[in-house]
């Protein structure tokens, strides 16, 4: 029996299907079994982050509606073995899906796969609860600002109303220049305030825009900051304990050698 | 121009950052509604009823924020103790 794991933020933009699309992938790079599932209906995002747009012919909704078999809407990977999506239908709004609807589909995956991850849409609303439905634990996406580390409070209270014990923090964007010079909240602090454990730090990489571009995840280009932070949050996840490396700052030479190893 | 800007640091904004946050999480945290509220302070009244002897609308109860965290501010004028006890 495998996991459900619900990614989500509150705020909008954070990096929910950045860091969804970059978990899965990691996972089965490592040998895992993975579903991943887009929850945002209507603005569908996770299958372009993936690069398998061209491919989905069903959604969610299809099977719900009982269109289509669940096995058959999921869309297999096109670089890693036994990673499946399941994409969110466009046409619908997020209120035509019911929980209870969603985590039959999330408890039916869970049965065929290690680890199901839900991509959960922005808001507080019915779209968030019906992807924590099915949630067996949970990741926070926040970056380093009072807004999104504001709204992430308010959804750690939601899903720890609803029961769900397994709630861990993903520190996205943070850059270490602007935490020496004073100018962004430090990763010791986001804890203090959010009393939960930090699953990982993600830095500001530009290599996300450009991975976004491509279709491809970032963790498939190992070495870059982001890609090796993703893989480490991966290896967490399953169990292994792997600790949090202090963020180091780009210096000039860390750029020279970037420059040079860059696989574009 | 006041000269002893130019030698006192200005803070960090991200410790102005830290302190907004700590306040406004307070807020959000007891974001109590109205009727909780009454429910509590009949709940609390009941209990306290058993002790004193007072007459319940005289009793007021509110959260006030006290620095980075609340009080719940209880002003009971209590009568005698109950024989009873
Ligand atoms: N670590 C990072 N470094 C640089 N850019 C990032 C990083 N993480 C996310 N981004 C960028 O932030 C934007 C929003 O990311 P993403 O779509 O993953 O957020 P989201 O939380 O899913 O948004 P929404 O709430 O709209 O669903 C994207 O353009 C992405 O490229
Ligand atoms: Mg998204």
């Amino acid at each position: 029996m495998g996991k459900v794991i619900v990614i989500t933020s509150g705020k909008g933009g954070v990096g929910k299907t950045t860091s969804t699309a970059n978990i899965g992938t990691a996972l089965a790079l490592i040998g895992k079994t993975v579903a991943i599932i887009d929850a945002d209906v209507g603005l569908r995002n996770l299958d372009v982050v993936m690069g398998l747009e061209s491919r989905v012919v069903f959604t969610s909704m299809d099977v719900i509606d009982k269109r289509c078999e669940l096995e058959k809407a999921l869309v297999k990977d096109r670089r890693v073995e036994d990673l499946m999506l399941l994409a969110a239908s466009q046409r619908n709004r997020k209120d035509d899906i019911k929980p209870e609807q969603m985590k039959d589909i999330c408890e039916r995956l869970k049965e065929e796969y290690e680890y199901v991850l839900v991509d959960s849409p922005a808001g507080i609303e019915q779209g968030f609860h019906n992807a924590a439905a099915g949630a067996d634990e949970a990741i926070i996406i926040t970056t380093p600002d009072v807004s999104a580390i504001r709204d992430a409070d308010r959804i750690i209270g939601l899903l720890q109303n609803q029961g769900i014990d397994g709630i861990n923090l993903i520190l996205n964007r943070l850059s270490p220049t602007l935490v020496r010079k004073g100018n962004m909240i430090s990763k010791n602090d986001v804890l203090d305030i959010l009393n939960i454990d930090l699953l990982g730090i993600v830095p500001e990489d530009t290599g996300v825009i450009a991975s976004t571009n491509r279709g491809v995840p970032l963790v498939h280009n190992e070495g870059s900051p982001g890609a090796d932070a993703y893989m480490r949050i991966a290896r967490r996840i399953t169990g292994q304990n792997i600790p949090i490396p202090e963020m180091r700052e780009d210096n000039f030479f860390s750029q020279i050698i970037n420059w040079f190893s860059r696989k574009n | 121009m006041d000269f002893r800007s130019l030698f006192t640091r200005k803070s960090k904004t991200s410790d102005i950052a830290t302190q907004r946050l700590k306040l406004v999480l307070t807020q959000d945290r007891f974001d109590i509604n109205e009727e909780s509220m009454k429910k509590l302070q009949f709940e609390l009244t009941q209990v306290l009823a058993k002790y004193f002897q007072f007459t319940m609308n005289s009793v007021s109860m509110s959260l006030k924020l006290d620095g980075n965290s609340y009080v719940l501010m209880a002003d009971i004028p209590c009568g005698r103790i109950n024989p009873e006890q």
